[in-house]
Parts: structure tokens; sequence; C-alpha cells
């Protein structure tokens, strides 16, 4: 009831104030004494409990104007704040897409993603015959799943990337066509269909909007066009399939491919709707039961004790970790302290800008003394000040926060548009980001304006020790990220120049996804004989050698395994005994493969000094029962699949029988790779007609790769020059005001006689401490927040000396440039006016 | 005899209490405290508004415009059903500490 006539008094608030006006002019004529109406309006006022919105409109008005009136200063705030502000912004919005937004998918809150696991072993996808067993069976959830799979287009040299989906994935995915239909449950039966994606279906086929029911030939199969999947659909994986078939198709599309029931072929990543009324408890634990069933008719290929973990389907970082196995438990989650370097290097950018903005209110606070003196004599209190004031910072923050929104939408969309993402990751800031943006302003507020406010409101002339805070959190924040930006400059650099372990300048690689093809180990062996035959036989060929994982390649099998209870991942290769020597990997100890060799491996020297650091690693064992290997050879390190990773290490395997349709050829020329390329790319597609693979020199794949360094570099630099040139123009504007502050004592020493250099030193010596100091707390920073930095570094120690003293010198310079400017300005004090100053 | 100041919680229940005959404006509640009270108490403007307002605030008063015996146009205070039930309330609370008060002058 109180609250109901609080509000009517809200909404009629002009009338009762009126009334009010009335009743105490009545009051006076009657002969009492009312002093001060205006008070005693405000009094009444305040018991109605809405005198916080008044005094909120007076300071937000009082604010506007202040601010409007100096609207140089005004601009500034606000970009340093939009810089500040926006980079978070971008940084979390992009967060927002790959984590907390759900796809836009049915219902993405009950999708779950499904991994094996077991006490020894793990696997992140499933074999198709143990995906169809749960999907047949399980009474909680609705299971789907997707392989990839690439099919060749009629007369294309190269294959197109495809997704083999179970035949009720579009319908568990609410997924609707641009045209015609998607791949329905009747399809798991029917004739050959296959489905479009929208990039696909404009681009080849010039958006034929009669597409649907023509005959499109891959693989050589006739096969029937049936819809086109819109781009906006964004399925469950990252990836961007440009065809999609029924799975249970695939044996039609590739010969020989025994994908449907072999256990061995772990493709499918699989995924579960839970039907209503389930938790992903109960689920687990039927899944987990139906496993130990399966176990019984299976008991070589389903995993004894096998569980099946499940996390969340429905979000972009669900779809993201690519395909791992190994023996043991996973490893921990490489994502993370990626996430976590980024938001470290995006919150210091935003404490520069704070602690820039800090300085330049407190230093205009000084200009407002008098202002604020007339306020407290005509009887403002210390707290309605200070609420003021910090009004004024808020005003600014939320300025600051709606030009970052806007900045943090132009940068994201701008990153998403070059990195090529998908077109349902929307760059548009949806309420979590718009959330995030007041919150962010919110907090620069408090940041930079309350202690000001507080310095302001209680008329304190001395905000030295403050200034010197603020000047030296900005310094450490600036130096970080500077460090930071050199040290992947320096990564960059050695990886441009040092020898990576392998020699990838005269080598060409030839991948011929045989598997893909649907070849069969014997007759993926007689063809790779024949390539390696012909290509051996073109002049500037030395030598040519054979692996599952091409250096440099997308492939990149990490294995887990476990030594005396130590957990070990290695970068596993499986190869001939012609890969060492093709890719100049040296073989330091024992032997190379021999022809036959089984459960032998070769470790690399630092996969040998991490599993065995105190004993001799020849002889050694690794794993169990049919995956147990001896160790018989000790290679160089060669971060071939890894090369940013200085903790990678490799394990490599003879290639064995079934490992033939996927294997890749590596061939190392005498001459320029380039000279030979087209030669060895013409034998290559003359073997098979239906098969295109694709070569190329492995200089072309290393170029690739350092491109996603160089971004990563340009960005951190970008920051770190935003931070410096922050850093810069709080110095300036400090300097500029201690030497006005000081002008008298510095025309006395002048007309004292004192040298210029003395001058200048008195003038800057009250700056060194706060810089020195934040120095010394950034580079300790930097030392820390690298910790993470290392795996991407290219070997790089994160302490290189190097960049470290580049960072600092590049800071130091840029500070005295910085601070020497506005110091010349006392030299050209005059003594006599300087004495007659104030 | 001096004026003193109206001990501090004390005014809302007074004006109850003089509503209690029937509505008032303002400067007569004022008025009234003080003639009732032979000169004693003295309602100052500055709180006599305010505690007006938390009365509407609370319900226990309603305002309504009406002619002052010196013909103008003012606001009358009428107690409500809840402003009575209040009033009662605290007029027994009031006894009771009062009590208690003199209980301990005596004896103590």
């Amino acid at each position: 009831m109180q609250l109901f006539r609080r509000l009517a008094y809200l909404l009629n608030y002009r009338r009762h104030d009126r009334e009010l006006a009335q009743e105490l002019e009545f009051h006076r004529e009657m002969g009492g004494r009312v002093e001060s109406p205006l008070r005693l309006r405000e009094d009444a006022r305040e018991a109605w409990g809405w005198l916080w919105i008044d005094r909120l409109g007076q300071d937000l008005r009082y604010a506007a104007r202040t601010l409007s009136r100096s609207p140089g200063f005004t601009l500034a705030a606000v970009a340093m704040l939009a810089i500040g502000i926006g980079v978070n912004i971008a940084a979390f919005g992009f967060f927002d897409i790959m984590v907390l937004r759900p796809l836009p998918v049915r219902d993405p809150e009950t999708l779950l993603h499904f991994t094996r696991q077991s006490p020894e072993r793990y696997a992140s996808a499933m074999p198709y015959p143990e995906m169809a067993f749960f999907r047949d069976h399980s009474r909680t959830l609705e299971i789907f799943a997707q392989s990839p799979q690439k099919l060749s287009l009629e007369g294309e040299a190269k294959p197109r990337s495809a997704n083999a989906v179970s035949e009720n994935y579009f319908v568990e995915l609410g997924a609707s066509p641009l045209l015609g239909r998607l791949i329905e449950p009747s399809d798991a039966s029917g004739p050959p269909v296959v489905v479009l994606s929208e990039a696909l279906w404009r681009m080849h086929f010039g958006a034929d909007a009669a597409i649907a029911g023509k005959t499109l030939r891959l693989n050589g199969k006739p096969s029937t066009v049936v819809g086109v999947v819109p781009a906006t659909f964004s399925g469950v994986s990252l990836a961007r399939p440009e065809l999609w078939i029924a799975s249970q198709q695939q044996p039609y599309f590739i010969d020989g491919t025994k994908i449907l029931v072999d256990f061995s072929d772990t493709t499918q990543e699989v995924l579960g709707r839970l039907r209503p009324g389930m938790t992903p408890k109960i689920a687990e634990a039927e899944l987990r039961a139906l496993a130990a069933e399966l176990r019984k008719q299976y008991p070589n290929d389903i995993w004894e004790n096998e569980t099946l973990p499940s996390k969340p389907g429905g979000y972009a970082s669900s779809a993201m970790n690519g395909s791992q196995s190994g023996s043991g438990q996973r490893g921990p989650d490489k994502l993370l302290p990626v996430i976590m370097m980024i938001t470290a290097l995006v919150l210091l950018i935003l404490i520069a800008a704070c602690g820039n903005l800090g300085s330049l209110l407190l230093a205009r606070g000084v200009a407002r003394q008098r202002e604020i003196s007339i306020r407290v004599a005509v009887g403002a209190g210390s707290g309605r000040l200070l609420r003021q004031l910090f009004t004024e910072s808020l005003v600014l923050a939320m300025l600051g926060a709606a030009a970052g929104l806007a900045l943090g939408w132009a940068v994201l969309r701008y990153l998403l548009s070059i990195t090529d993402s998908p077109s349902w990751m929307n760059p548009t800031p949806d309420w979590r980001v718009i959330t995030f943006a007041a919150g962010a302003g919110f907090a620069s507020a408090m940041l930079f304006g309350l202690s000001p406010a507080f310095q302001l409101a209680r008329q304190r002339q001395r905000a030295n020790f403050l200034r010197q805070a603020l000047l030296c959190a900005q310094v450490a924040a600036s130096c970080v990220l500077l460090i930071v930006a050199a040290l992947l400059g320096r990564a960059m650099n050695h990886a441009l120049t040092a020898d990576p372990g392998f020699d990838y300048k005269h080598a060409i690689t030839i991948d011929a996804s045989l598997a893909a093809h649907g070849y069969a180990p014997a007759k993926a062996a007689a063809f790779l004989d024949t390539l390696r035959a012909r290509i051996l036989a073109v002049p500037g060929v030395a030598s040519v050698g054979e692996a599952t994982s091409l250096p440099l390649g997308n492939r990149n099998v990490v294995n887990g395994f476990d030594v005396d209870s130590h957990h070990v991942d290695m970068h596993a290769n499986n190869i001939d005994p012609a890969f060492f020597e093709t890719m100049k990997i040296p073989l330091l100890r024992g032997r190379n493969f021999k022809p036959g060799d089984t459960n032998a491996i070769i470790v690399s020297q630092s996969l040998a000094a991490r599993a065995w650091p105190s004993v001799d690693p020849l002889g050694r064992e690794i794993g169990h029962g049919d995956g147990k290997a001896t160790v018989v050879g000790i290679a160089g390190n060669a971060r071939a699949t890894a090369l940013e990773d200085p903790d990678a290490v490799e394990g490599y395997f003879l290639a064995n029988a079934a490992d033939q349709p996927g294997l890749s050829l590596v061939v190392r020329t005498a001459a320029d790779p380039e000279s030979v390329l087209p030669a060895i790319a013409t034998i290559a597609r003359g073997i098979d007609p239906q098969v295109f693979p694709t070569v190329q020199a492995m200089r072309t794949a290393f170029d690739v790769r350092m491109r996603g360094a160089e971004y990563s570099a340009a960005t951190v630099a970008v920051l770190g020059a935003t931070a410096l040139l922050l850093a810069c123009l709080g110095i300036v504007g400090l300097v500029s005001f201690a030497v006005t502050q000081r002008t008298r004592e510095i025309g006395v020493r002048m007309a004292l006689g004192a040298k210029q250099a003395h001058i200048i030193a008195i003038v800057l010596r009250q700056f060194s401490r706060p810089v020195l100091l934040g120095l010394v707390a950034g580079t300790a920073g930097a030392a820390a927040l690298s910790q993470v930095l290392r795996r991407l570094l290219y070997g790089i120690s994160n302490l290189d000396p190097e960049a470290y003293i580049g960072a600092v010198a590049i800071f130091l310079a840029a500070v005295l440039a910085g601070s020497l400017l506005p110091a010349r300005k006392a030299l050209r004090i005059d003594p006599v006016r300087a004495l007659h100053h104030d | 005899m001096p004026k003193i100041d109206m001990p501090s919680g004390a005014l809302p229940l007074l004006i109850l209490r003089v509503l209690r005959a029937g509505p008032l404006h303002g400067y007569a509640i004022a008025q009234r405290i003080h003639t009732l009270s032979s000169d004693v108490l003295k309602v100052e403007e500055g709180s006599l508004y305010p505690a007006l307002q938390k009365l509407l605030l609370k319900g226990w008063a309603t305002a309504e415009w009406g002619i002052s015996e010196t013909n103008r146009k003012v606001r009358f205070y009428r107690l409500t059903r809840d402003g009575r039930k209040q009033l009662e309330m605290e007029m027994s609370e009031y006894d009771r500490v009062h009590e208690a008060i003199q209980t301990i002058l005596r004896t103590a």
C-alpha cells in the first residue's frame, strides 16, 4: 500500500509540490514563520523517499553542463575510455560467441556432446557401429552424429569438404532448408542424395533456383541434389562443409569403405538430445550400461569400463576441441590459459586508460578548486559533493562505454571478417555484451573517478601520492603490454630464422587423401609405390618419405601415455624409414625402423628427456597391450606439427599396412622445390583419374602458419602502442601541470642562477620514482603473465632478455621524449614574471 | 515559562491526537498543539510539514482541499481508520513508557 502511495506521489510529483507551496504560502499569511520554503519543500519531499531522483537529475544536469563546457577534455576522455573499454568489449564479444551464446539451433540447452573414456584411454570420436547401437537403444536421448568427409565434384582437382551426418541430424538441430529439403530419416535407406551449402550453391551453381532434383556426380557417383542449407545454419562444428550426405550412404560414394561396420574407424562426433524430463546424469548412466552390453558382443572394440562423459553440446566451444585420443586421462584444457592471457592483456589496456584519465581528472580538479570551494561555502556537504563529482565520472564512463560498444563491435566484425569466420557468428552485441559494457563502464568510473572525487571533495591540496600511484599503475600496465608484444615479435623472428629441426625449405608434400577415396590398404600401398617410383625418377628429387601427419600440415594426432605415474602427451606420427632422411631429422642414437618392425617407437630427444629423465630411454617400453612399443631409436627434436609449442614432443611409429590409405608423401628436392613442383603435381594426378592429390611446397604451409602468428603479434603490438601512447599523453599532461604549479619556485631558482639541466631535473625528479616503480612492477607482471604464453613462442624463452630490454628501452625513450617536451617550458620561464605570478 | 523543543518522536503522536476531533489544516494543527500545551510546546514549521507528509505516506491521514476560516483555499488533513488505530497504539505505548519512566524516577 505504502509503495502504491509512493508511486502515485512520484507520478503526480509536480501537483504535490505546487500544493505544498500553496499550503506554506497560507501558513505564512496566517502569521506563521516560514524561513526557507524551498528547504522545507525539499524536506517534505524527502519524506516520500524520492529525493535521490531529484539529486540524480541535478547531478546529471550539472555534469552534462560541466562536460559540455570543456569539450576538448570530454572528447579526449571519452576517446581514451572508448579504446580501453572497446578492446574489452571486443574480447568479451568473442568469448560470448564462442562460450556463452548458444548455437542457433533448436533447443541448444538440451544438446549434449559425448566422448569416450575408460580408465586407460580416451577419445573424442566414436566408431560408427558404436554410435548406431546407442542411437537404436537409448531411451533417454535422441542420438545423432556427424563426421568429416571429402568428396570430389566432377572434373575438380581438389576434393570438397563434406559432412556425413546421421539421417536425423537436421531434424534434431531444427534446421530449415534455404531451398528444397534437407537430409531426412527416410534417406537412411533411400536413393543417394546430397545437400549443398549456400556458399557452394552460390559460387559453383550460380544460385540456381531449380537445383533441387538435379543430378550431381560425387566421386563419380550420380546422386540427387535435394536442397540447400542456409549459411546461417551453424550445425555443431566450426568447420564449414560444402556438401552434406547421409552417413549410411557413404559406401555408395566411397568404394570399399567399411566405415559403417568397422570399429577401428573412429570418426563420429556424437551428440544427443535429452528427451523431456531427462538429465545428463541419467543419460550418461544409460550409455554406460549400453556400452557394457555392447562389449559382450565386441570385447576387443568396446573398452573395459567404458564411460561416455558428456559436455553441453549447444555452444561453439563444445564444437571446438578437435579430435583427440590417447591412453590415460585427457590432458588439461589448453584453451583456458590463452583466454586468461587475452583477458589480462585487454584489462591492462583498460587499466592504463583509467590511470591516465584519473591523472587528468586530478589535474583538472586543481583548476576547479575555486568552483568547489564556492559549492562548499553555499552548503554542499562533502558526501553530496562526492556524489556530484562521481556522477560526472559516471557520465563520462557511460559515454565511453557507449563509444566502446561501437568500437568493440567494429573491431570484432573486422576480426571475424579477416579470419573468414562462418556467417552465423554475429558480432552484433547481445544483452550479455551490453550488460558487460555497462559493467565495464561502471568499473572504470570507480577506477578513474572515485579517488580523484574523494581528493577534491575533501579539498585536499596534496593529491600528489594519488597522482604518482596512478602514473605508476599506468606505466606498469603499458610496460606489460609492450613486453608481451616484444616477446611475440621476437618469437616470430625466431621462427622465421631459426632451424626448426627439419628442413621445410626443400620439401614438397603430396596429400592424396586415399582413405576418403575408399582405397583399401593394399590398393593404397600399390598407389603409393607407383607414385614414389615415378617421383624418384624426376631429376632434382633427392628422396621420398611417407607419414600420416605431414609436417606443418593440418592433421595433428596427440597421444597421451603414462610413464612412472606421470602423464606425457606426444605428437604421434606413423612414418616409413625414409621419412627421417627426407625431412633431414637426425637420428641421434639407436637405429631407424626396419621393414616389418612392429611395436617399435622412435622418440624425439625431448620426449626421451620428458619420459625417462634419469635412465637410458633405449629399450624402454610405453603403453600396454596391443599398443605396447619399445624405444629403438632417438631422433632430433622436430616439432613438425606443433611448431609454436616448445613443450611438444614427438613419437614415431612405423606405418603398417592398415595405415596405407592415410599416408601422405614428403619429397625432398635438391633444387628449388618450386621448379619441380609442376612436374610432381602432374605425376601425382596422373595415376588415378578419380584422385586429385594436393601438392604444395612445404614452405607455403610454413608461410600460412606464420601469418597466424603475425596477426597475434600485430594485434598485441597495436595494443602495446596504444598503451604507450596513452602513457605518453598522461606524462605530457602531468609534467606540464607540474611546471605550471612550480612556476614561482623555478623562477626563484633561475634568478639565483640554477643551470638548465638542474631545472629540468627538478621538474622531472618527482616522476622518476613512480615511473621506475611502474617499470619494475610491469616487468615482474610480464614475467608472470608470459608463463602461459610459453607454448606459443616457438621456443623463445618467456623471459627472453632481448624482448624485455628492448621493450623497456622503447618505453623509457618514449616517456622521456614525452616528458622533455613540456619540461622545456620550464626553461622559458621569465624569473621576473614568475615572481609576480599569483 | 520558557518554550520547550518538541521531544523527538512526539510530534506525529500529537498531530494524530489533535486530528481525532476532526479535519484541520497545517497552521491550525500547529496552533492547536501550541494552545493545548498551554504555550509550552512550539511546533516548528520545518518539522510540521515533513511530519504531515509522512502521515500521508503512511496512510494515517488524507488531505483534501477546503475553505479556511479566513475564506482561503487550504488543505485539510483528516484522520483515516489506519490513523485512528495507529493513534491508539501509540497512545497506549506512550502510556507504558511514561509509566515505566515514572516508576524509575520515583523508586530509584
